[in-house]
């Protein structure tokens, strides 16, 4: 859904959009509510009233997923992709986990926490395009960091 | 507080503040251990009223220690928590109360920090289980040994939370403990024993922390009572300066750093885990008895003396000129205020201020001009003027840039002086530490070219000291000079690179960077900074509220990862009205939803697990399997950030409602909100009034009448399953015994209620006595004597009565040690500890004599000039002094020492004296002939392995 589709989903479902917005945590930056709420959107006829949590849950899901980088179990991951489908997150920032961390302590060569320009796109078969040109094959929902070391 | 540097920090600068315990060893007699009577006077030279403990700081080291083996199960556990209770009670002695306090359920502002605490306990578990196996197969395929892998579950620390079976399990221990020591301790029988166990919602301090306001604001209290409170934790000094009492003293471990810790695989010393290499098949003992025993010397203990910090405070903090009298009590409570910016356990700190940078000195630079510029303090009772705020930030803001700078600068420093030194000592390994060189330069026997004349001998003698001079100051840059072609290692082979880090605060365009990179927003965003700052400044408002009135909203929390800059703080005075009222705590099952991974799920009821682990569950998003950790420039993973989702507290208690019906009876009792209880022994005075209670069996709370009990106020409720006198106390350890007299009463106790807009006023009491000042009056230098001398005081007591042999003492001495001593010695009367097993004993080399001209031994058991067999041996003693500046102050500390180890000797059965002695002769021997020279260097040894005698008159003070 482009930026322009958006708005119009918003003009024809004001009472949708007005509901949505209470879901807006206090933390989230626009850019950040602006994807989750396009998820919302695009998933909220599936869910209905009294699974509207669980939609919400899936939804930040993805939002921790893209913005904060957590991971979860792989199935949710791969529901996530479908969920996702088509949002455009641009300049996503990118993280190393946990897990990533320690595992390159052990290995005793520490890559840097870094951030890359990028702009991802969620669907399947999408490729995430760097700003510069150069691209690096990406699951969708799944940032992997590994790939970007420098 | 999540400060550690705090305190070192604060002992760096304020020595005096620390004191070390004197604790009375239990002596063994015939294999009988002897308890130490703790009915008797306090060897610290002070009795103190209250003992307040914070469990979980018992808890954590009790369970899963980390300077020896592990407990193998629950039981050891509890009977290591009992022992270290008994140890506290024997060095602390209160005479009124004695307080325990575990942690409830805490209030929503810290669950951030104890999810990722969580968290990553979970994950380092796992690690540490999987690199476990791994090094033991590797151990045992190279024909190692290891003992057998004992199957013991792993203990997962995770179950230290409110709500789990083992908290509900402690609480009944300690219920047994307490009636057991009530019963059968004769130090235990005057006093009121309040146990807030983790069924009370709140932190363990901050519980505490209530009690003693309640108290204090009741008309009853006692204005003089001598707190003690035990925790390690740096903001037990905040609180203990929030509450206002001016006797208030904390005990806790001596920090020492750089302990060699066990190895987790073969529990022996000297390596690291990844390094094991097995053990040694070798018998420990004879039939392997010591196979166990671990060399493993005890934690002392420390007391840290708030009278003496608010000495040093008000020196400090001292404003002249004035608009308005100067209040030394508000400057404290805005120096509290001002130490939370530099971090604690609820906000992240700011940017720019680093406890290690002197940002507290900063600080109260920045609140002084302050305070004369608005004429008036910052806070008042926990309420913070949000003005004051403003300008405090806005100095701090101006100076931010080169705060970074400078950062930058010295944190390269700091790694060339590391480089050049670690360079220096690898070039020190590998050959002589000098070599001459050009014409003297060493040759090879039977090489070409014979030596040849030497010319101009003394300027390539001044070269090559030059040279000498220049290599050692750039060390390891000699390696190629002598051409013999070093290969050069390398470069920082075991050194690894820094993360890289992409805020570059030292660097213009920090600020857009910081935002960017931590809150993924353009620095443009105005709107969102200002949310962050606003949450900030609630914070802050919160954390002061917490500190001084209580938990104000068990809701409120910050809900970011990242504090702002303080140069952002600006309009901040519309910022914050005020907390909602009437929040309620979440339950303890529901907080471990809160704060545990799915991880430990096996810590709740089944269907609750699931809501962790089920990709339809309705909060799934709280529990990532891996989460990110964002370095923030430091460089290991346990001190970045976790970066966790916040937890949605609607959507929680949404999804749990649906769950609810599952609980068993059992996991129901758990899950509710417990009390206090109250317990004193049978010789108490007011446990008729508690037994009355009972028989009549009122079912509404009864206020204490305070006269019983040293004015302590409070409700007093029927418990359902009570501890009575005459009612047998089943143990619920099976190694220990059941309490078949029971002398104890239990009943539920609840702290004295006011109002919910009740402020609790931040003052000194009516009637309080401020004790005697301690620090070294600051004019004393200039020569106004006629007040009499001015001594350091070591310890509690004003007039200690200094260890003294009188004249046949030192008679005796002197017959037993050698005859021929003579000459004066300043060193006479401070024996070394621990100096007795190291044979000799050298003076330190640029020590003055005339410190010691209070000694009173002089001349009469005379030390001789010293003798230094062996130049370079530390001064041993350094260690026991905390820290006083004067030689003078040293050897006070050390006699004190002295004393506790002979205490002690004492306590092993008193051998060990005696045979440093032998010892010692042994030394003599050996070096007889210069014994003739020196006369008298033996003896002097041996003097300080001679026990000296406790002094006359121990406990006479006032």
């Amino acid at each position: 859904m482009a930026e322009m589709e958006i708005e119009e989903f918003i003009e024809q479902n004001r009472h949708l959009a007005t509901l949505v917005d209470t879901y807006r945590g206090i933390s989230e930056s626009e850019k950040h509510w602006k994807a989750r709420r396009e998820f919302l959107f695009r998933n909220i006829n599936d869910f209905e009233d009294p699974h509207i949590d669980q939609l919400l849950a899936l939804s930040m899901v993805w939002a921790n997923n893209v913005f904060l980088g957590c991971r979860y179990s792989p199935d949710l991951l791969e529901k996530m992709k479908e969920m996702a489908e088509g949002i455009v997150v641009e300049d996503a920032p990118v993280f190393k986990t946990r897990d990533e961390i320690m595992k390159n302590q052990n290995l005793r060569s520490s890559a840097p926490m870094c951030f890359l320009k990028s702009m991802l796109v969620y669907g399947p078969g999408a490729c995430s395009l760097s700003s510069k040109g150069n691209t690096a094959p990406c699951l969708p929902g799944m940032i992997q960091t590994s790939l970007l070391y420098y | 507080m999540g400060v550690p540097a705090f305190f070192r920090w604060l002992s760096r600068k304020y020595s005096t503040i620390v004191t070390h315990c004197t604790e009375e060893r239990s002596k063994e007699c015939n294999g009988v251990r002897i308890p130490v009577d703790t009915s008797k006077p306090n060897p610290n030279e002070v009795e103190f009223d209250n003992l307040y403990l914070d469990m979980n700081g018992i808890i954590h080291p009790c369970t899963h220690p980390e300077d020896k083996a592990a407990p193998k199960n629950e039981d050891e556990m509890m009977v290591a928590i009992f022992e270290y209770m008994d140890r506290l009670f024997n060095i602390v002695r209160p005479r009124r109360v004695l307080y325990m306090a575990i942690d409830g359920v805490a209030p929503r502002a810290k669950m951030n920090q104890q999810r990722s605490r969580r968290f990553r306990a979970s994950k380092e578990g796992v690690e540490l289980v999987e690199e476990k196996s791994r090094i033991r197969e590797e151990i045992l395929g190279r024909g190692g040994y290891l003992p057998p892998d004992e199957i013991k579950e792993r203990f997962d620390s995770n179950c230290i939370t409110p709500g789990t079976e083992f908290m509900d399990n402690l609480a009944k221990c300690l219920r047994y403990y307490i009636a057991d020591r009530l019963s059968n301790d004769p130090g235990w029988r005057n006093i009121t024993v309040i146990l807030s166990d983790a069924s009370v919602p709140g932190e363990g301090e901050h519980k505490i922390m209530d009690y003693i306001r309640r108290q204090r604001a009741q008309p009853h209290h006692d204005p003089n009572t001598h707190h003690c409170l035990c925790g390690a934790d740096a903001d037990l000094i905040m609180l203990g300066l929030a509450t206002h009492e001016p006797n208030f003293t904390i005990i806790r471990e001596e920090f020492k750093p750089n302990q060699p810790r066990p190895c987790a695989m073969c529990g022996q010393k000297g390596h690291e885990i990844k390094d094991c290499q097995g053990v040694a098949r070798e018998k420990q003992g004879e039939h392997d008895e010591f196979a166990d025993a671990m060399p493993a010397s005890e934690q002392e203990f420390i007391f840290i003396r708030l009278c003496v910090l608010r000495e040093y405070l008000e020196r400090e903090l001292t404003m002249a000129s004035l608009p308005f009298p100067f209040d030394f009590e508000r400057t404290v409570d805005d120096w509290v205020f001002m130490c939370f910016f530099v971090g604690n356990d609820f906000l992240p700190h700011l940017p720019s201020l680093e406890i290690r940078e002197g940002a507290i000195d900063r600080l109260v630079g920045i609140y002084k001009d302050v305070v004369h510029k608005t004429g008036g303090y910052i806070t008042e009772n926990g309420f913070v003027k949000l003005e004051s705020v403003e300008l405090i930030m806005q100095a701090i803001g101006v100076a931010e840039d080169n705060i970074f700078k400078k950062r930058k600068e010295d944190d390269e420093g700091f790694k060339r002086r590391n480089k050049e030194k670690k360079k220096r000592m690898k070039a020190q390994q590998q050959g002589p530490s000098y070599l001459t060189s050009g014409q003297f330069a060493p040759q090879a026997l039977g090489g070409r070219g014979r030596p040849e004349v030497v010319q101009n001998a003394r300027h390539q003698a001044f070269d090559m000291r030059m040279q000498g001079r220049d290599q050692h100051n750039r060390a390891g840059t000699s390696d190629g000079q002598d051409g013999r072609g070093v290969k050069r290692k390398a470069e920082d082979s075991d050194s690894e690179p820094d993360p890289e880090d992409n805020v570059r605060l030292w660097e213009d365009g920090w600020k857009q960077r910081y935002y960017k990179t931590k809150f993924d927003v353009d620095a443009t965003d105005d709107d969102f900074r200002k949310k962050v700052v606003m949450s900030y400044v609630e914070g802050l408002c919160w954390v002061l509220r917490y500190y001084y009135q209580g938990c104000a909203s068990w809701k409120w929390y910050f809900p970011f990862h990242y504090a702002p800059f303080a140069s952002d703080f600006k309009n901040i005075k519309g910022m914050f009205t005020d907390f909602e009222l009437g929040t309620k705590p979440f339950k303890p099952l529901e907080q471990l939803m809160g704060v545990f991974p799915a991880a430990s799920g096996n810590f709740l009821p089944e269907t609750w697990r699931s809501l962790m682990s089920n990709p339809e569950s309705s909060i799934i998003d709280f529990y990532p399997d891996d989460f990110a950790i964002d370095l923030n420039g430091k460089k290991y993973a346990w001190q970045g950030v976790a970066l966790l989702p916040f937890v949605d507290e609607r959507r929680l208690r949404a999804a749990l409602a649906e769950v609810y019906p599952n609980l068993s009876p059992e996991e129901n009792k758990r899950n509710s909100l417990g009390s206090d209880m109250l317990f004193v022994a049978k010789s108490h005075s007011i446990c008729d009034f508690i037994q009355e209670l009972y028989r009549g069996e009122s079912h509404e709370g009864t206020e204490m009448p305070a006269e019983l009990c040293h004015g302590i106020q409070g409700i007093l409720n029927l418990d359902g399953d009570p501890i009575l006198p005459d009612k047998p106390v089943e143990s619920p350890i099976p190694m220990l015994r059941d309490i078949a007299q029971n002398s104890a009463i239990g009943v539920k106790y609840k702290d004295p209620q006011f109002g919910e807009t009740f402020v609790f006023k931040a003052v000194i009491l009516h009637g309080a006595k401020i004790p005697a000042k301690v620090l070294k009056p600051g004019d004393w230098e200039r020569g106004n004597r006629g007040r009499g001398n001015w001594r350091p005081q070591l310890g509690f007591n004003s007039n200690r009565q200094q260890v003294h042999l009188d004249q046949s003492a030192f008679r005796a001495l002197g017959h037993s040690i050698n005859r021929q001593q003579q000459g004066g010695g300043q060193y006479s009367n401070a024996p070394p500890p621990g100096n007795y097993h190291q044979g000799n004993y050298s003076r330190p080399p640029h020590s003055g004599g005339g410190h010691f001209s209070h000694s009173r031994q002089q001349g009469l058991l005379g030390a001789p000039p010293p003798f230094n067999p062996n130049p370079v041996q530390q001064y041993p003693r350094q260690q026991y002094s905390s820290g006083g500046g004067h030689g003078w102050d040293r050897s006070m500390q050390s006699q004190g020492a002295a004393y506790q180890q002979n205490l002690q000797r004492g306590g092993h059965g008193g051998g060990q004296g005696q045979g440093g002695y032998h010892q010692q002769r042994g030394q003599d021997d050996r070096r007889g002939d210069r014994r003739d020279d020196r006369g008298g260097q033996p003896g002097y040894s041996s003097g300080r392995s001679y026990p000296l005698p406790p002094p006359a008159r121990r406990y006479n003070w006032s």
